[in-house]
């Protein structure tokens, strides 16, 4: 390979190629990671380990060949085929349904018992939730009447992301879907909220991932999923006001002005807690959005649950009877404020370049946020044509998050999984509860929450499990990682697939410390004679299989890995 | 008496013999007379625990480590059915088919009449001791100040303690151990027995979510020896690693694995005879126990306690409300009879999230409602009582003229635990919105 020819023309033709879609003429032509003292297969690790869930095997080379800029550009445009994911989620079928329609097929397990009662199913003098004879009554009830465990919709939503992390083509898409999902954060632990979390991930938060922060900011606040688990759904204005049904209502079920969510539309979705909003803002802001709730499983803006009074917010005036309009300019305003171009930034930056992230990038991302109103994708170039993104001070700075070091390996290995939930399982272990974090801050998006005496050792023994063949469903070839070559001995083996699943990395210390794993025949010898598992059996190069997948299992579990 | 360092205690318990040996490491380490312990002394303590007792502020004579150990009980338990306000017609006319009677000779079990006015439902006979003994205090009519009568919300503002803002990052729990004014934390400090970490421990200082005490080691499916090299490639590997969180945790990791093996945790057997209920709840007390008596620098505690929204058929005094509370009870009793001579150091807390309305539903259950009761459980404890007030059930007492009244605001009971046990004296940094008095269900410091 004619890497000179790499390093002066690829570049430059990826810069063409941007100056043409992305950039104005005054942007720079190419990321400098050279001016860091990066090759480009380092940088491409770099930028793979931020804006994938981890370089498939060979692709560092890929990206490489093809240029960075390039393929930032594609995962941007995010319009790869994904042919093989989509078909891997065709049996996933209520992934494609609509809210109402989940709502008719998935419905709540306290509903379907009054629904039981309702229709002499069951009596309700002998409900007993806690009976099997009783539980198949009411199985067989949902059988015939076409209903599904509620249960199962989660599964296929958890089951889904696993799918797309691991294999879709448009990886950019997906590590951005899970960052504004987290960022606006619902849960299935709130169970008003849980059934609308599928269409929510779907149609709001991946559609919006990198389009225009304004537009994703009104989806989410216009989402049933959001106005449950934040409460809106139930603000109304002052009930003397209220069509005297409309009162009755609102007096049985104790409803008013709830401000939940207005105040985390500030704290958190927008202006950040120092953002430079007072108490009183949030009370104003939700009196302005009163009347925006949830009716037939969809957002509905309802005029008479409006306070149609004066409100002010942050100095600017809405309604008198403003009615939705005055909602929608509220979220204008918060979406283009200047605290919000630097909290969200900042916030982008945590989670692509440190947790610490230094101040002149935020600031220069915050500008670009401003001036191009909002646009995701513009702050995202902005931030890897900076230098600090491709610092001393970010490489490898991260330490991945359960999920992203379980869906990391299977990439690593190139992985067949046939059944997610084992894996799902593994990441809660691990620390992660998928869609559950009960806060709506969302998981902390820092290496000291992920990292504690626990969930390090559920990571190493994750790495072992996957590795020595004890995650059900969970296969892959070791021999076919290296083209089949066997490598000569036992120590060429251990520093070849120490770069397979590390590609770019300084793995001397690693590979000092593993050496003696490899050297005891002691180990190999009792390891075969006490573990007789088929696939052991099967793969046999020099060294003994049994150490080998024990390596790979460490290097999953090991420190170096941990890191992105 | 043995004298140690200026310190005196009595050697009534084998557990002194530890506790000597602590309390000599610290004094030691802090008077700069470490050349003078025997090595044999050296091996035996894991390093971050000496690192711990180094670096520990010591603001007071060492006293033993106090542990709060905090139950939650999620779906919301019916306060008025686990301590009845037994007199009150009242309640009996609004719950004819769930309402326990104190009087005796029926075909039922009777309510166990506590102070003439509430009772315990019949299967918490095991707690009538404790009781007695003024060890199990009652507060009743306890409760959040918001009105929210969803599950997830009261869980939400009970556990993050601030229940008007849900956007506080940290739970109640995380920012005790904070003040516990510790400079160093063993990985035990802070424990709790769930799968995942609950909303209690959210936050910067460090606490654990383990669910299963056994799993904490290296697992290689029947290959012991394998297990053993490939733990010590770990932790070759991560001592190797370049400084910081990793490398930190990575030698913790190891450390508390070797503590954990020496106390053959498969094997334990409580003291006293205690037998826990097979239950989730009774297996998760089981090893709070093993981690309190293994000197692991436990503080703080969590677990809970599934099953209380009893909207359908609860049951009187059979049924699922009747199964709940015997696990419960059953439960804490075996803990705190497994407890033995550690007795003096633990403090058991209940919660619950909200209670249920005064009338009965239309299928046998109870929906919905505003307080409830809880347990606390400890020497200090200023038991034999029911604290709180429950005014007489008629409608125009009721929250919305259908729920028990919330008297005394959770933060209220929370923090006196807290303070008095674990010596927080920061209610401000504990429940920053809470400015309330406490009311006395611990006894004073003598």
């Amino acid at each position: 390979m004619n890497t000179k020819f790499l390093r002066l023309t690829l570049p430059i033709l990826g810069g063409v190629i941007l100056l043409s879609s992305f950039w104005g003429e005054k942007k720079p032509h190419r990321m400098p990671y050279r001016e860091a003292g990066l090759t480009e297969k380092q940088a491409a690790a770099h930028l793979l380990s931020r804006f994938t869930y981890g370089a498939t095997p060979g692709q560092v080379d890929e990206v490489a060949r093809m240029g960075l800029e390039k393929w930032f550009e594609q995962q941007l445009k995010a319009d790869l085929p994904e042919d093989s994911l989509d078909a891997q989620l065709v049996p996933f079928d209520a992934l494609k349904l609509s809210n109402e329609q989940i709502a008719a097929t998935y419905p709540k397990n306290g509903q379907v018992i009054r629904m039981a009662v309702k229709d002499g199913i069951i009596d309700k003098d002998s409900v007993k939730t806690d009976r099997k004879a009783y539980r198949d009554i009411i199985k067989d009830y949902m059988d015939k009447k076409g209903y599904k465990p509620e249960n199962e919709l989660f599964r296929q939503l958890y089951c889904q992301k696993i799918l797309r992390a691991a294999y879709a083509q448009n990886q950019l898409r997906e590590v951005m879907t899970d960052f504004w999902f987290n960022h606006f954060n619902v849960s299935v632990t709130k169970n008003d909220c849980a059934q609308f979390i599928p269409v929510y991930e779907r149609d709001v938060i991946r559609p919006g991932a990198i389009g225009k922060f304004g537009d994703l900011l009104k989806a989410t606040a216009q989402s049933p999923a959001m106005l449950y688990y934040l409460d809106n759904f139930s603000s109304s204005g002052p009930m003397d006001e209220m069509r005297p049904m409309a009162r009755m209502v609102a007096a049985r079920k104790a409803q008013g002005l709830n401000e939940n969510y207005a105040r985390e539309l500030m704290e958190l979705h927008t202006m950040g807690v120092d953002g430079g909003y007072t108490q009183q803002d949030v009370t104003q802001a939700a009196r302005v959005l009163t009347g925006w709730t949830v009716r037939e499983n969809e957002y509905l803006f309802t005029p008479n649950r409006h306070d149609k009074g004066e409100k002010t917010v942050l100095g600017n005036r809405f309604g008198p009877d403003g009615g939705e309009g005055e909602g929608l300019e509220l979220l204008d305003m918060l979406a283009h404020h200047p605290s919000t171009a630097h909290f969200i930034c900042r916030k982008i930056a945590i989670r692509f370049v440190s947790d610490d992230p230094p101040s002149t990038l935020v600031d220069r991302m915050a500008k670009t946020f401003t001036d191009k109103k909002g646009d995701i994708r513009q702050v995202l170039l902005t931030m890897v044509y900076s230098p600090e993104f491709w610092s001393p001070q970010a490489i490898r700075e991260k330490t991945k998050s359960p999920f992203e070091l379980a869906i990391g390996a299977v990439r690593s290995l190139h992985a067949k999984v046939a059944q997610p939930m084992q894996l799902y399982n593994w990441i809660t272990r691990m620390g992660e509860k998928m869609y559950c974090y009960q806060a709506p801050t969302g998981f902390p998006d820092k290496g000291q929450y992920w990292i504690n005496t626990g969930s390090l050792l559920s990571r190493m023994n994750f790495g072992l499990a996957l590795a020595t063949g004890r995650i059900p469903g969970l296969t892959f070839d070791l021999a076919a990682l290296n083209n089949n070559h066997e490598p000569e001995s036992a120590q060429a083996a251990l520093v070849t697939y120490c770069h397979l699943i590390m590609p770019e990395r300084d793995l001397d210390p690693t590979i000092k410390r593993l050496t003696p794993m490899l050297n005891d025949p002691n180990l190999s010898q009792k390891v075969n004679a006490a573990d007789g598992e088929k696939e052991m059996d099967e793969i046999k190069p020099v060294q003994t299989a049994a150490s080998l997948t024990q390596v790979v299992g460490v290097i999953i579990g090991s420190p170096e890995y941990q890191r992105r | 008496m043995c004298t140690v360092d200026g310190l005196i205690f009595d050697v009534i318990h084998t557990r002194c013999i530890k506790l000597i040996y602590m309390v000599t490491r610290r004094g030691f380490l802090k008077g700069g007379g470490l050349a003078l312990l025997g090595v044999g002394m050296m091996g035996g303590i894991p390093g971050f625990l000496a690192e711990a007792a180094a670096r520990d502020k010591i603001t007071r004579p060492y006293k033993k480590r106090k542990v709060l150990v905090c139950i939650f009980q999620r779906g919301a338990m019916d306060g008025l059915m686990a301590v009845t306000p037994f007199t009150d017609a009242n309640l009996q006319a609004a719950r004819p088919t769930l309402f326990i009677s104190a009087a005796k000779g029926g075909n039922d079990n009777p309510l166990i009449d506590l102070d003439g006015r509430f009772g315990l439902h019949p299967s918490m006979q095991s707690f009538t001791p404790l009781f007695k003994d003024g060890r199990l205090a009652i507060v009743h009519g306890i409760g959040s100040p918001n009105n929210t009568r969803s599950h997830f919300d009261a869980q939400d503002y009970m556990e993050s303690g601030t229940p008007f803002n849900k956007g506080t990052a940290s739970g109640w729990l995380n920012r005790a151990v904070g003040l516990l004014g510790h400079d160093s934390l063993t990985p035990f400090s802070a424990v709790s027995l769930t799968s995942a970490l609950p909303r209690s421990f959210y936050g910067d200082n460090p606490t654990v979510a383990i669910s299963n005490l056994q799993d904490f080691a290296i697992q290689m499916r029947g290959n012991p020896m394998a297990a053993g090299k490939v733990a010590s490639s770990f932790e070759d590997l991560y001592d190797q690693t370049s400084p910081g969180l990793l490398k930190d945790t990575g030698k913790e990791s190891f450390e508390a694995i070797k503590m954990l093996q020496k106390a053959d945790i498969r094997n334990y057997r409580p003291d006293n005879n205690a037998v826990y209920p097979n239950s989730p709840l009774g297996n998760s007390l089981k090893q709070i126990a093993q981690l309190i008596k293994m000197d692991v620098g436990l503080e703080i505690a969590f677990t809970e306690s599934n099953g209380w929204d009893t909207h359908f058929n609860q049951g009187a005094a059979n049924g699922i409300f009747a199964r709940n509370v015997t696990d419960l009870s059953g439960s804490i009793t075996a803990f705190w009879t497994d407890l033995s001579t550690y007795q003096d150091d633990v403090t058991v807390m209940t919660m619950t999230e909200f209670g249920r309305t005064v009338h009965q539903n239309g299928t046998g259950g109870t929906d919905h409602g505003r307080g409830s009761c809880n347990f606390i459980l400890g020497n200090d404890v200023n038991g034999g009582r029911v604290h709180g007030s429950v005014d007489t059930l008629v409608l125009d007492n009721l929250e919305d003229r259908r729920d028990l009244k919330v008297t005394t605001d959770f933060r209220c009971v929370f923090s006196e635990v807290a303070d008095r046990h674990l010596q927080l004296g920061n209610d401000k940094a504990l429940f920053p919105d809470w400015d309330g008095a406490h009311i006395g269900m611990m006894k004073p410091l003598s």
